[in-house]
């Protein structure tokens, strides 16, 4: 795998999606032709440090993006308002700059022949997207997807929220057992914060389905050298800590030590 | 952004002098370092070696570290938090594995960072490496606040700091950088134990403990709590810290702490500094290193200066 590049990119357009969640595309012939489901940007509104005195401010680290869609030559990212980063990458309009690094760590392993299901919960939503899109030509493709309310939901087979605004009411994790049954599911992909997915691997596993879940983590360098993104991976008596941005952020959800966390 | 030297150069036949420096026993193209811990090989893919003076590597320890839990990282109002207890693969897979991709890949000095728990420790690993070519010198890291009973251990107590460096100063004609703590009483003290046992330069400074904590339900950050703190906001401290330092001993000194461009970096320079280093502002900025040299050059060409003009010259 080649290593992520640094470049700087003006947004195409801005997508609005509802309340905090929008997607800016990119159109950019190599970016939009590299990356696979799974991948992800480390991005951030173009901030100069050579003016950094000037402004009295140094700016923040870049953030961990997951690539949302490729297509025809153009990349989007699908982000959601929640820090002080993502509200600088909310401000900006078609025409702004972008710094980007990547695309970082590895994907998701591609399966042909196999009935999935694909779990996803809040902002876990976008790689998902780009995934099925590879996964639906050669598989039986189901998704499920939970948030807090209607405006954390978007477009996929099965909807939750946890009050009840849309779908069902509940937790997504609370539907898996019966749609993994149900649909007769080989393969589970997942992606979302890391209690959910601590909830969905206490299920899956028991059912004995091979499970591969999308880690986040707080980043620092996002190339593989501050080692800031560490996740504890491996057996139960042999595990080391390995690092989001490099080895992941995909991980077989049975390597991954959740006592640990 | 490549050959920024070249771009030095075609304006002043003279410039490449003006940035070249001497850390102990080696004389560096330019001032400018990385800190241990946050720039490897995958930082090169981003621009041209040549802007380095010198390349230090991640911290190797006798044996494989895990390092700590997560979460490790947390970026305050002025600079990072960071726990990450020198996770390193040990000293058997540095030989093995890492020191022959440097040797490949690299065109400039390679300073391992070693650190170890007890001053035999610390003797093993430099036998090792003495029998390994491709390296121009160590850090000696006697200062990282991330792990118990190993590096910052030593580097509080002058004595100990003697000792160590008494011991394994004879044991190599390599550069022998000691990295100092900020977490001391009295920094010049520590800087003279280590100049007298030996040490031919000193790094400085380490992080400086630190802690963040979510004000809304009370817990840590960081899984660890107490972690170390880098960036923008210790860079008074570094500043002064070097500036005491400068003052107590006569071997040069590699700063670092809060840098993050060419005026960070005059800064100390003036407080003593020979050679500077950029740390967290790696993270912050991919092109940090070749945009602080860019700055730099101009700033040595304008005023018709060599950095060696500038080494401890502040006023007041």
């Amino acid at each position: 795998m080649n290593n992520p590049q640094y470049c700087q990119r003006a947004i195409q357009y801005r997508e609005e999606l509802s309340d905090d969640y929008f997607i800016l595309w990119i159109w950019d012939e190599v970016l939009g032709s590299i990356g696979r489901p799974g991948q992800f940007y480390e991005i951030r509104a173009l901030a100069s440090l050579k003016n950094a005195s000037n402004v009295q401010k140094i700016p923040k680290l870049f953030k961990p993006i997951s690539i949302y869609d490729i297509q025809g030559g153009r990349i989007g990212f699908m982000i959601k308002k929640v820090g002080e980063g993502t509200t600088a990458l909310s401000k900006l309009r078609s025409g702004d700059m972008l710094e980007l690094i990547g695309p970082a760590g590895n994907g998701f392993p591609i399966y042909r022949g196999k009935r999935i299901l694909l779990l996803s919960g809040g902002i876990g939503y976008p790689p998902m997207w780009y995934l099925q899109k590879e996964l639906i030509n050669h598989n039986q493709v189901y998704w499920m997807h939970g948030g807090a309310r209607q405006g954390d939901v978007f477009p996929c087979d099965e909807i939750w929220t946890e009050d009840g605004s849309i779908g069902h009411k509940g937790k997504v994790c609370d539907g898996v057992a019966e749609n993994i049954r149900k649909n007769e599911i080989d393969i589970v992909y997942s992606c979302g914060p890391i209690p959910m997915l601590m909830a969905a691997n206490e299920i899956i596993s028991q059912m004995g389905i091979e499970h591969y879940c999308s880690l986040e983590s707080y980043m620092a360098c996002g190339i593989g050298v501050c080692h800031g993104c560490a996740v504890p991976i491996g057996s139960k008596d042999k595990w080391d800590y390995l690092r989001v941005c490099k080895e992941g952020p995909v991980f077989n959800a049975e390597e991954v030590r959740w006592e640990l966390f | 952004m490549g050959a920024i030297l070249n771009e030095i150069w075609r304006r002043s036949p003279n410039a490449i002098d003006l940035l070249t420096t001497k850390l102990g026993k080696l004389e560096l193209k330019t001032p400018l370092s990385v800190a241990s811990g946050t720039f490897d090989l995958e930082n090169l893919e981003f621009f041209d070696e040549s802007c380095l003076g010198a390349f230090v590597c991640k911290t190797i320890t006798r044996y494989p570290k895990h390092g700590n839990p997560p979460p490790r990282l947390y970026e305050t109002e002025a600079g990072l938090i960071n726990s990450i207890g020198l996770q390193n693969p040990g000293l058997d897979n540095f030989i093995a594995e890492k020191l022959p991709l440097y040797r490949e890949r690299l065109r400039l000095p390679l300073i391992v960072s070693i650190s170890g728990s007890s001053i035999s420790e610390f003797e093993y690993i430099l036998s090792r490496l003495e029998t390994c070519p491709g390296i121009s010198g160590y850090e000696i890291n006697i200062s990282c606040p991330n792990v118990e009973n190993e590096g910052i251990a030593f580097g509080v107590c002058p004595d100990v700091v003697f000792d160590l460096l008494t011991k394994i100063s004879p044991m190599t004609s390599r550069e022998l950088c000691v990295k100092l703590s900020p977490n001391v009483t009295d920094i010049a003290q520590i800087a003279k134990a280590a100049e007298s046992g030996g040490a031919s330069s000193l790094a400085m400074i380490n992080s400086v403990w630190g802690m963040a904590i979510n004000y809304r339900n009370g817990k840590s950050h960081i899984k660890k709590g107490v972690a170390g703190y880098t960036g923008i906001g210790i860079k008074p401290i570094a500043l002064a810290l070097t500036y005491k330092a400068a003052q107590a001993v006569n071997i040069p000194i590699l700063a670092m702490g809060g840098i993050y461009n060419w005026k960070d970096a005059l800064e100390f320079i003036w407080a003593g500094a020979s050679a500077i280093a950029i740390g967290t502002a790696n993270f912050v900025n991919p092109l940090a290193a070749p945009e602080l040299i860019m700055g730099l050059g101009e700033y040595l060409l304008e005023n018709d200066l060599k950095i060696t003009d500038l080494i401890g010259k502040v006023s007041f």
